[in-house]
């Protein structure tokens, strides 16, 4: 988000997601997306069968890089040093796109200097990728005018995150691949409404809509509008309040939908500083990790059980149905903040309706200006910037100019993870969303029977090298350990990995592998590194 | 045999005669919902709902044959011994504006479910179901029918078939059901011209051609009996299969279902019968945690060798119907159409 906005001065994805496939190079980075993502992964492969080349930056070989023309397994934390290669090359090859350069960007001088002085084949070693490979993405990528980048969590989430995701901008612009229809830079959003969340400014340092949060003129719209004026300095992201400690300055929490006892990283700091909370309480519509250690629990009602709108991956703000009345005592999650704000004394908070907060945000947030309730009625909704009623809304961002004005080019340089692998603890451990049966934590789908029966237990993805170093054996144990934690895991052998690298899952709660992960964040999005930690294995024996 | 009576409906006397039919049985037909989604729903007033024969249904009649999930039977413990209680006997139903795919997919779950004992609880309701097809004058953009010999106009099988002549429906009676409505309500009918079966004619002949989309499934078919499939296409499939399940719901042929008891207290529970995909690993694991089908390329071989292989060679008729809903609906682009072409496409060895 903050690396994206930085550069093009908006951190959503450039494109649609329907773009995708009249892509004619698809180089994707950091992302799982067969599993993670299918619907996204249905355009990318449509493309790829139209004829597009698809190119993929992932160390693990995922099931899409086994589609990929060109899969480029780098060392996982070396994506800056790539990218730059790349970049060199290009410039090497003269297929930058000086026009594009040279009127829709700034400060191009300082990062051509800085690219002249890399040495390629030191980058080449530190990726761990052949020249030629390198070379080959690199051209293919700048040759074409309809190039899109789709990147995911495997890019922002590791301490040089925000430079990751500058460098990739640097790549899209420096080739031109930004402001148009099949070209762009797509980050792939999580959840199904994280992207209305950081709309409505569930981040730390803005107002909604991305507005600042030190603009007097917005304070004083805001001030009029809540009766109250909004803080004047940013608050904490998540990983900093749930890391605070047992006596940081965080006293009491309200958590939402969220399950940090089992997702944040460096689980025993978590658990020290929510146990030690004044107070906590925890809003979710399963009795979670999390809820357990919670004073109040507010039980909320699910999708199926209450209206208003989900924003998308590509900005599409679409509406939402109550299929069913709520079940039993719960609640919207309106409910229950209104509910809350009304004890607490916040003026303002007896909204009738869906439609009426729906009247306050697009009042209020500039981007939604023309997103009102009756419009989103009866349609597939309407992707922002959508600034008044006569709006169409928009398929692709920065045609003409960048939200900032002019696209920045930021220098950004490789940068080592914030854990080296050592003698003690030789493996690299890469952590994400493991099959296409579970969902994070796995609070929702692990209710469900038969996804249960399809993926029933955490695997460790490992490669038949190190097997067979370690004495392991398909389904044995293995005990994992960091510096700060250990457990215990079956393992799975497959190429997937490749030597000296393994990889599973956070979503059950028997094998909390965030015991192990680092709490190192990236100093701008303060992201947690939760791809790149050092592990020991050791196969457990039987009793 | 009975006579295979055959005429004409005037469309203005559709809704009456359904109208009169709907007294005696519950009518189900295609209904576009708000969204624009087409599926087969439950007509409670014919006045108020709009029948769409303009659209494919997205669902076909399995889930109401073979409901997603259905209570088999409820049980009771008393002592350590189990009584059961079947469900309550169903009510009679007419399903209308069936396409000729769907029917020939009753047709063959029906064998499915005769062999080797009678399924009572299907049974049940297909014994009690009057089924009114509609031919199809143009077929919609994923079918196939015509290569898998099920459509677009049906010669057996149907209780009623309409043909859309334009301003009329050409109506022939296939089963004796069929032919009571037909003598029963004889007033709404007018007898069939020659006219009007030129027209017919005319129309099957049209609807033949404007298939868009070529799937040699008889060719396919052929190699499949001949030679075996190369290892290199099951690669390339499995790839692309996310192992969704998605293909064996939408199919109306696919039938692969879990029994599993959920006890409601200590005494009593339900025996639920739900679908199932035979591509789902768990469905072919075993409790030690060995999987005879271990892979996912072997899960897809079972599912469409079973579809245009064995189901020849048992019943002398592939079991994929044409209907084009799996091409719809698989995220990888990997449904049936994807290996007929690959099949068909490949060098024979």
């Amino acid at each position: 988000m903050v690396g994206l906005a930085t550069s093009f001065g908006s951190g959503a994805m450039t494109n649609s997601i329907g773009e995708l496939e009249g892509a004619e190079v698809l180089l994707v980075t950091g992302s799982n997306t067969t599993e993670t993502h299918p619907q996204i992964a249905r355009n990318i492969l449509k493309g790829v069968d139209r004829g597009a080349k698809l190119i993929v930056i992932d160390p693990r070989k995922t099931d899409l890089a086994r589609e990929a023309h060109i899969h480029l397994a780098l060392r996982p934390g070396t994506d800056i040093a790539l990218i730059n290669a790349m970049m060199r090359i290009i410039l090497d090859e003269d297929l930058a796109d000086d026009l594009f350069i040279s009127m829709r960007t700034e400060n191009f001088t300082s990062m051509r200097d800085y690219l002249h002085r890399l040495d390629l084949d030191e980058i080449a070693a530190v990726t761990g990728i052949d020249l030629h490979t390198i070379r080959e993405a690199a051209c293919i990528y700048a040759r074409s005018c309809k190039s899109v980048i789709c990147y995911c969590l495997g890019v922002t989430q590791h301490t040089c995150g925000t430079n990751n995701v500058q460098a990739v901008a640097n790549l899209a612009m420096l080739t031109g691949n930004v402001e148009k229809e099949h070209g762009g830079v797509d980050p792939l959003r999580g959840q199904n409404n994280v992207q209305g969340a950081c709309d409505m400014a569930a981040l730390p340092a803005v107002l909604p809509g991305y507005q600042a949060l030190t603009s007097p003129e917005v304070r004083e719209r805001f001030r009029a509008a809540w009766s109250v004026a909004p803080p004047k300095t940013p608050g904490l992201s998540l990983t900093e309040m749930t890391h605070s400690g047992r006596d940081g300055a965080i006293r009491a929490m309200f958590i939402m939908g969220e399950n940090p006892v089992l997702s944040d990283p460096h689980l025993k700091r978590v658990q020290d500083t929510l146990q030690h909370l004044d107070f906590l309480a925890v809003s979710d519509i399963f009795l979670t990790e999390t809820a357990r250690l919670a004073h109040v629990v507010f039980p909320a009602a699910s999708f199926a059980e209450k209206g208003g709108t989900i924003t998308n991956s590509e900005r599409r703000v679409q509406l939402c149905h109550k299929a069913i009345a709520p079940i039993g005592n719960c609640r919207s999650d309106s409910r229950i903040i209104m509910e809350l704000g009304k004890r607490l004394g916040c003026p303002g908070m007896d909204f009738e309706s869906d439609a009426e907060i729906m009247e306050e945000i697009s009042l209020l947030t500039p981007i939604y200006g023309g997103m009102h309730y009756d419009r989103l009625e009866g349609s597939w909704g309407l992707q922002w910037p959508c600034w008044n009623r006569d709006h169409p809304g928009t398929t692709f961002l920065h045609k003409y100019y960048f939200a900032r004005g002019k696209g920045q080019f930021t220098i950004t340089e490789h940068q080592e993870p914030k854990e080296h692998v050592d003698k003690k603890y030789p493996f690299t451990l890469v952590t994400g969303r493991g099959s296409y049966h579970h969902y994070h934590t796995a609070t929702m789908t692990r209710q469900s029977r038969r996804l249960v029966r399809e993926y029933p237990e955490a695997l460790l993805e490992i490669n038949q090298a190190d097997c067979d170093k370690l004495g392991l054996r398909e389904g044995e144990l293995v005990e994992l350990s960091s510096r700060r934690g250990k457990v215990r895991v079956k393992a799975h052998i497959t190429d997937r990995v490749q030597p000296g690298t393994v990889f599973t899952s956070f979503h059950f709660w028997e094998v909390p592998i965030n015991r192990l992960t680092i709490d190192a964040l990236d100093p701008k999005s303060k992201c947690p590194e939760f791809k790149v930690c050092s592990v020991n294995l050791r196969k457990v024996k039987n009793d | 045999m009975i006579d295979l009576k055959e005429l004409i409906l005037a469309k203005d006397n559709l809704i009456p005669l359904l109208r009169k039919l709907k007294k005696e049985a519950r009518l189900i037909a295609p209904v576009k919902n708000g969204y624009g989604d087409t599926f087969f729903t439950e007509i409670s007033d014919l006045d108020t709902t709009v029948i769409d024969l303009d659209s494919q249904p997205q669902s076909s009649l399995k889930p109401f044959l073979l409901p997603q999930q259905e209570t088999l039977a409820q049980y009771t413990i008393d002592k350590e011994e189990y009584t059961f209680t079947p469900p309550e006997k169903e009510q009679a139903t007419i399903y209308f504006g069936v396409r000729s795919c769907d029917l020939t997919a009753v047709l063959y779950t029906d064998l499915i479910f005769s062999k080797p004992t009678r399924d009572s609880s299907y049974y049940a309701r297909r014994n009690q179901s009057l089924i009114i097809t509609l031919g199809c004058n143009n077929p919609f953009p994923n079918c196939f029918c015509e290569a898998t010999e099920s459509g677009p106009y049906l010669e057996y099988g149907y209780d009623l078939q309409l043909i859309d002549l334009g301003d009329c429906y050409f109506v022939s009676a296939g089963r004796r059901k069929g032919a009571d409505i037909l003598e029963r309500w004889g007033y709404f009918f007018r007898e069939v011209g020659e006219k009007d079966r030129k027209i017919r004619y005319q129309l099957f002949l049209e609807s033949r051609g404007k298939f868009t989309r070529n799937v040699q499934v008889a060719h396919a078919c052929r190699r499949l009996q001949q030679h075996p499939v190369p290892e290199t296409i099951w690669e390339a499939l499995s790839r692309r299969c996310y192992d969704c399940g998605g293909c064996a719901y939408v199919c109306p042929t696919c039938t692969c279902f879990s029994v599993d008891d959920m006890p409601l207290n200590k005494t009593q529970g339900l025996r639920l019968r739900s679908w199932d995909a035979c591509t789902s690993s768990g469905f072919t694991r075993m409790a030690g945690g060995h999987n005879p089908v271990d892979r996912r390329q072997h899960a897809l071989k079972r599912r469409f060798l079973h579809k245009l292989k064995d189901d020849l060679t048992l019943h002398g008729k592939v079991s994929c119907t044409g209907c084009g809903r799996c091409v719809d609906i698989c995220f990888g682009g990997v449904d049936i159409t994807t290996f007929i072409h690959l099949i068909t496409a490949a060098e024979v060895p």
